[in-house]
């Protein structure tokens, strides 16, 4: 691969296939029928209450769409959830005991100053130099063995209709520009520092999956941590989208309540973005897109989200994917400054420049 | 000027427009209040006037391209800083005059870099208050900057950033929020007015009526002032039918600016 440097699109397109250890618990919505004494809670106003700091990182490790021989089971079997739960139970050995030097370059330093043998490198990240990608106190990981199957749920068989043919071209263009270092443009959107969209700001991923939802009177906001996006999401029945010469990455949202459930509904996108990993996974989405979510509160600590994505233009058919977002004690958002700590664009492009120069000189001197 | 903020005409343009409740108990003398009793800031808001140019006096002046003629010009404006000029030291002023000198290069708003407090609230930009009966989000449009601003127990800055580290409280019918924990990379305005990682910022949110705020705060840096000082301006209610935030993420146009040495040079590229 020309790229040496450890690159989060396309590494984490690989990380999310393989099943990451998650541990054990029940779904989100046995969590509320286990508690018998459990309601679903009202703000001061009387909206159901989704208020607090959640986490997708209990689906970290979930393929996004359905491994084959699941066919259209969408949840695993007990056996198989005790499967994830050994895995997790070893992710947690490995933040407990790895310390903060699980980078195999630094414990072979680290072993040297101390006249020892630098211990092999173990596990997934033992694939070459500095191969962990995150210092360890970075990485985030699913604390509970998820039961699913899959994220994508709608279609039956946990697969992702498939993509227009004008979609088809559009992916094949992007991947192609994803394979130079010509110009930053050729980088993802969140590579970029720009945006990842409203699917790629809470499909899991190996860091920055917190988000947070305030309500007022009228509103429901959300903050994701990466890249410090929001969204302000006023409520009502009669509410109109903004005009359609207006739009934005993560598009014009308008809210309801159903029950307990809060309805979102999204217009008005840019496009651009890909309904998968960091918002750059998949095919890039249209103008047409149109996006509705749900969000209920199933417990104290859980909420269940839903999105279901209509894009004719890029997909031949409607789909969902469907998964818990958890609140776990201790978990807080950081300030994401993205674009202002972007050293990678330019390491990255200077670098291009430079092996190109290289190889210009040595074939001059031809 | 005629006091146009009748509640009940208040109150049935937002349902009009939005469908959305008027705050219950509101209105008394004007400002609503939320179920708690407090004003209730929620709303889209934006300051006017050109203190993010410069938060001193300042004449109008020619802008850094010509070529853009009136429309790339600085407007004028006066000073936001009570008793007019910043009390700079004499090291941190020399320091404001280099980075004047060097504002198009160095102004961290030119790279779409997170404006820091104060600036984010006089920014030409609104920004929506989302008042919860716990926390309070500001979401900024510039560059989708945005802040929470923890109501309950005081936290520490547990690591420094660009926004600081929000703790607010309510004095009477003021909300006060306490801003510690910058790097120092904001800059206070596109004047050089630069800032230290030991800045601390006290500001001050008080309705004068449902549609204005008056908003103040206090600078205060040891390394970089005499003494602390403050500024204040009137924040005002968006009050178009549909208003609402929208979206302006400028990294986008700040590439060519900050990596465009680096693009692969093309036969026909400059």
């Amino acid at each position: 691969m020309r790229k040496q440097i450890f690159l989060l699109s396309s590494a984490l397109a690989l990380l999310a296939l393989a099943s990451v250890p998650a541990a054990a618990q029940s779904t989100s919505s046995e969590e509320g029928k286990t508690d018998k004494n459990w309601s679903a809670p009202e703000t001061p106003w009387g909206d159901p209450d989704l208020q607090g700091t959640w986490t997708s990182d209990d689906t970290w490790g979930v393929p996004f769409e359905r491994p084959k021989q699941y066919g259209t089971r969408r949840f695993l079997t007990e056996d198989e959830i005790q499967q994830r739960e050994k895995r997790v139970e070893q992710s947690q050995e490995f933040i407990d005991k790895g310390g903060p030097a699980h980078s195999p370059a630094v414990a072979e330093l680290e072993a040297k100053e101390k006249g020892e043998t630098p211990p092999p490198a173990q596990g997934r990240y033992g694939r070459g130099v500095d191969a962990a990608p995150v210092p360890g106190h970075w990485g985030e990981f699913a604390r509970r063995a998820s039961p699913l199957t899959s994220q994508v749920m709608d279609p039956e068989d946990g697969h992702i209709p498939p993509i227009t043919p004008e979609a088809a071209k559009l992916l094949a263009e992007k991947q192609e520009m994803r394979r130079k270092q010509d110009s930053y443009v050729d980088w993802s959107l969140y590579d970029r520092c720009i945006t990842r969209g409203i699917a790629g700001s809470i499909i899991p991923v190996i860091y920055g999956n917190g988000l947070e939802i305030v309500q007022a009177p009228g509103y429901v906001s959300i903050r994701y941590e990466m890249v410090h996006d929001v969204r302000i999401i006023p409520l009502g029945d009669k509410l109109e989208h903004a005009g359609s010469g207006y739009r934005s990455y993560m598009g014009d949202a308008i809210g309801h309540w159903e029950g307990n459930t809060l309805v979102v509904d999204t217009t008005n996108f840019l496009g651009k973005t890909a309904i998968g990993v960091n918002g750059d996974f998949g095919p890039p989405t249209s103008e047409a897109l149109h996006t509705t979510e749900r969000f209920t509160r199933t417990g104290t600590n859980t909420i269940d989200y839903k999105m279901t994505v209509d894009d004719p233009f890029t997909y031949t058919a409607p789909w969902s994917y469907e998964f818990p977002i958890t609140h776990e004690a201790g978990y807080q958002l950081f300030e994401y400054a993205c674009h202002e700590g972007n050293m990678a664009m330019r390491n990255m492009l200077s670098t291009a420049r430079m092996e190109e120069a290289k190889k210009a000189a040595a074939a001059a001197k031809q | 000027m005629r006091n146009s903020l009748n509640p009940i005409i208040l109150a049935a343009a937002c349902i009009a427009a939005f469908g959305m409740a008027v705050p219950a108990a509101a209105q008394s003398g004007g400002i609503p209040r939320t179920a708690a009793g407090k004003p209730n800031l929620t709303g889209l808001w934006q300051a006017f006037g050109t203190a993010d140019w410069d938060i001193e006096d300042h004449s109008a002046e020619a802008g850094p391209f010509y070529q853009l003629g009136a429309v790339g010009a600085i407007p004028p404006g006066q000073s936001i800083v009570e008793g007019g000029d910043i009390p700079y030291l004499p090291a941190a002023l020399e320091q404001k005059k280099k980075d004047y000198a060097n504002r198009w290069k160095d102004d961290p708003e030119v790279k779409c870099y997170m404006p820091g407090v104060p600036r984010a609230t006089y920014q030409p930009f609104p920004f929506q208050i989302i008042q919860s009966q716990k926390d309070i989000l500001f979401a900024y449009e510039f560059a989708t900057t945005n802040r929470l601003i923890n109501m309950g127990k005081p936290e520490e800055a547990a690591v420094d950033t660009w926004m600081g580290t929000s703790n607010g409280h309510w004095d009477g019918d003021t909300l006060v929020v306490d801003v510690i924990g910058f790097n120092g990379k904001p800059w206070l305005d596109r004047a050089g007015d630069y800032t230290s990682d030991s800045l601390h910022v006290v500001e001050r949110y008080t309705m004068l009526d449902a549609n204005t705020i008056n908003y103040e705060a206090t600078i205060e840096d040891s390394t970089m002032y005499s003494r602390p000082w403050k500024i204040s301006l009137p924040l005002y209610r968006r009050r178009e039918k549909n208003a609402r935030l929208l979206e302006f993420k400028c990294v986008e146009f700040s590439e060519q600016l900050l990596y465009g040495d680096l693009v692969k040079k093309t036969p026909d590229s400059k």
